[in-house]
């Protein structure tokens, strides 16, 4: 079963051909997904610039030590899915299911760090629309705020989310056996849609938990 | 054709620990006051991570030209549209 998923597509002259095919289509995809947040990103910059003091100020009530281990987690889950893909290129695959197992337990502690830190923000009654008191200054830029916080981060979540979901996919497709050396594609796809997932993040946690902390 | 030059474990698992003292770095610089240097400093250190990761784990760096450039498209229209937004906001 394996090699008839292994075979070349008819389209295609060489596996080298159809890795770059398959290659050029998830990239296209990442581009369009960087500019998706990246629109998500100016908005942000235009209403950070408009204003400055209540945006230092909502940074403040964001809890940076949930964030901060978040950050940590999905860094070490983008290590965790390039050792998987390593193992996929050279057809070990009790260590690609392990990899990718490691990888998906690493996305659902992220999402639970994630519900923790949305729970606390409930608590201090911070929610938009929900529940949002705030007793200082410009109180209704700081909510502008936890609208594109609560954005952001929740649609981020959502991509972490169909990430773990796609990586579990994969961990199960590769228990059976379904890739080798000669054809690994939908493994190094999915890799490359998680460490986009994670760049992501890595200018998500700066712009929303770094503002202003001295 | 994919030119594919093997990056090994003792790659990644450099590239993570550079990920996570960039972290800290990032996060220890919020704690001081730089005045206006604090944001431009953090971002600075969100490109420098970036760019590892999508260098060494997304393997660009032995990657199709083609490839490169889509990847780098996304990020230059993104340039375009926050600068020309700021121009608008500044100038006003």
């Amino acid at each position: 079963m394996a090699n008839r998923v292994a075979s070349l597509a008819p389209q295609f002259d060489d596996p080298g051909q159809q890795r770059t095919a398959s290659n050029l289509g998830i990239w296209l995809f990442l581009a369009t997904e960087i500019l998706f947040f990246g629109v998500l990103f100016a908005a942000y910059a235009i209403t950070r610039v408009r204003f400055p003091e209540a945006f230092a100020a909502a940074s403040r009530l964001t809890s940076l030590p949930l964030a901060g281990t978040n950050t940590a987690v999905l860094v070490t889950s983008s290590l965790t899915m390039a050792l998987g893909v390593h193992a996929a290129q050279r057809g070990a695959r009790r260590a690609l299911v392990g990899w990718l197992s490691l990888t998906v337990a690493l996305g659902c502690a992220f999402l639970a760090i994630k519900a923790v830190e949305y729970r606390l923000d409930y608590l201090e009654h911070l929610v938009p629309t929900l529940d949002f008191h705030y007793a200082g200054a410009q109180a209704d830029q700081v909510e502008l705020f936890f609208y594109m916080y609560f954005f952001i981060t929740g649609v981020h979540a959502l991509h972490v989310l169909v990430g773990v979901g796609c990586i579990a996919t994969i961990a199960v497709m590769a228990s059976r056996n379904a890739f080798s050396p000669a054809y690994f594609t939908p493994v190094d796809v999915t890799g490359l849609y998680w460490h986009l997932v994670d760049v992501i993040w890595l200018f998500v946690f700066p712009v929303l938990y770094l503002i202003s902390r001295s | 054709m994919i030119l594919r030059t093997e990056t090994g474990p003792k790659v990644y698992v450099l590239v993570w620990l550079a990920l996570l003292a960039l972290l800290a770095l990032t996060i220890g610089s919020a704690f001081l006051s730089l005045g206006w240097a604090n944001t431009p400093l953090n971002l600075a250190i969100s490109v420098t991570q970036a760019a590892l990761v999508m260098l060494f784990s997304m393997h660009l760096r032995s990657a199709h030209p083609l490839l490169r450039i889509i990847a780098v498209i996304g990020f230059f229209g993104i340039a375009i549209l926050i600068t020309l937004s700021l121009f608008d906001v500044l100038a006003r």
